[in-house]
């Protein structure tokens, strides 16, 4: 995998406080400020996952169009709008390979807690720069082909980690350690630190 | 489950393959604005968005811009109705305060502070008002549902509280168990505002219960509010 780089690198400019608020006030400019800073980002996360050029137009859309919607709940002085756009573009796109595949979304709702804008404030700023993508592939290297398997399972097919246990034929504990221990893996790489 | 027992899974729900019952559980923690549960999603949300930076990134078509910028220009320029709506709100919130009798004495800095974090809630366009009760002596108020801002409860004619007691705020989903939303106190006019700010996730209806000092994970006594949304 090529990592984006440079577009991680535009993707952490501290430009979303005033784009942000921008938004806010419906200004179509913003938009298009918006999808130059985070088009690319979103339509590669988006191609990636439904491998359908088609579709990945409909839901980028859709995806920007989520954000234009509900930006007025968005913290504009501590909000991260790169991670939330990115957080809305994979779950369209997870959704609609759970519809293609009949595992209707059990949780419509639960999309509207996952994307809510207040889970994306405080959010650490460089989080796609370039230093974070080169320690996550060296995380992901660090991996077993187990716990690879079951982050590129829940990453590009957002199975659940029963759905993970019957693709691979494998008991629902030992899926549940492997994917644990993976993005346990990852976080301790990446220095994400879980505080409570 | 604590949040402690949680915090193993909180990147598989960022992830949205968490199983239950840990995702429900984290789903009913971040439903009652949980702040250890809110902050450690934060954190995995960070390494959920850091994961994108793996994925192989891609030129979209030329014309994708043009559409996306197009869908929202689309969009009819704000009326002055659109404009003026918040102050409209603000003024209406006004009224129901004093229609139900709770005015000229919510100057203080409590309740300034209260009223400053209500204004997104009755600000959202998309706000829900009910109003409940009827007559001079029954429980009668308003409440204000914005599904991505909070809830504003406003009560008059409450339930006296005994010592040890206190009011409790629930949100009702549409399946499943009541989620506690904030415990208050009323004035000696048995009067309250209340408010809950951060998403109502799944909410039908939201009612109030009186419950032991410090508040209950689920109701104790019959609620004295119901108000469907």
């Amino acid at each position: 995998m090529i990592p984006g780089l440079v577009l991680a690198l535009q993707m952490s400019e501290p430009h979303d406080e005033e784009l942000a608020i921008r938004l806010q006030r419906r200004d179509p400019e913003a938009m298009r400020d918006l999808y130059d800073r985070f088009g690319r980002m979103a339509w590669s996360v988006i191609v990636a996952i439904v491998r359908d050029s088609a579709v990945a137009e409909d839901l980028v859309q859709e995806t920007f169009l989520r954000v234009w919607n509900r930006v007025h709940a968005f913290n504009a002085q501590r909000g991260a709008l790169g991670p939330w756009l990115l957080a809305i573009a994979r779950n369209r796109a997870i959704d609609h390979l759970r519809s293609l595949s009949a595992r209707m979304d059990k949780n419509a709702w639960e999309l509207d807690v996952r994307e809510h804008p207040s889970l994306f404030v405080d959010l650490e700023r460089e989080v796609l720069n370039t230093d974070h993508a080169r320690v996550l592939r060296k995380a992901i290297a660090g991996l077993n082909a187990n716990q690879q398997k079951v982050i590129e399972l829940a990453y590009y097919e957002g199975l659940s980690q029963t759905e993970m246990a019957e693709r691979m034929g494998e008991p629902l504990g030992t899926v549940k350690t492997w994917v644990r221990s993976a993005l346990k893996h990852l976080r301790e790489q990446l220095g994400q630190v879980v505080t409570v | 489950m604590t949040c402690e027992e949680l915090q193993q899974d909180y990147t598989s729900f960022a992830l949205g393959v968490a199983d239950d019952p840990e995702r429900e559980e984290i789903l009913e923690h971040l439903g009652r604005n949980c702040p250890s549960c809110t902050a450690g999603m934060a954190s995995a949300m960070s390494t959920v968005t850091a994961m994108s930076g793996a994925v192989k990134i891609v030129n979209p078509p030329k014309n994708l811009r043009r559409r996306v910028v197009a869908a929202v220009e689309k969009e009819p320029k704000r009326s002055w109705m659109a404009v003026y709506a918040p102050w409209l709100v603000t003024a209406a919130l006004s009224a129901a305060l004093i229609a139900i009798g709770i005015s000229g004495r919510r100057e203080n800095g409590r309740d300034a502070g209260m009223l400053r974090s209500a204004m997104p809630i009755l600000n959202d366009p998309a706000s829900k008002a009910m109003r409940f009760g009827e007559g001079d002596r029954s429980v009668t108020g308003r409440v204000f549902v914005s599904m991505d801002r909070g809830v504003v409860f406003i009560g008059a004619n409450l339930p006296h509280l005994d010592a040890g007691k206190i009011f409790e705020l629930w949100v009702l989903p549409v399946n499943g168990k009541p989620v506690p939303a904030g415990i208050f106190q009323g004035q000696p006019d048995a009067t309250a505002v209340f408010v809950r700010p951060g998403p109502v996730v799944n909410a039908s209806a939201i009612a109030v219960t009186v419950e032991p000092e410090g508040g209950s994970d689920q109701p104790t006594t019959t609620p004295f509010v119901v108000t469907r949304l």
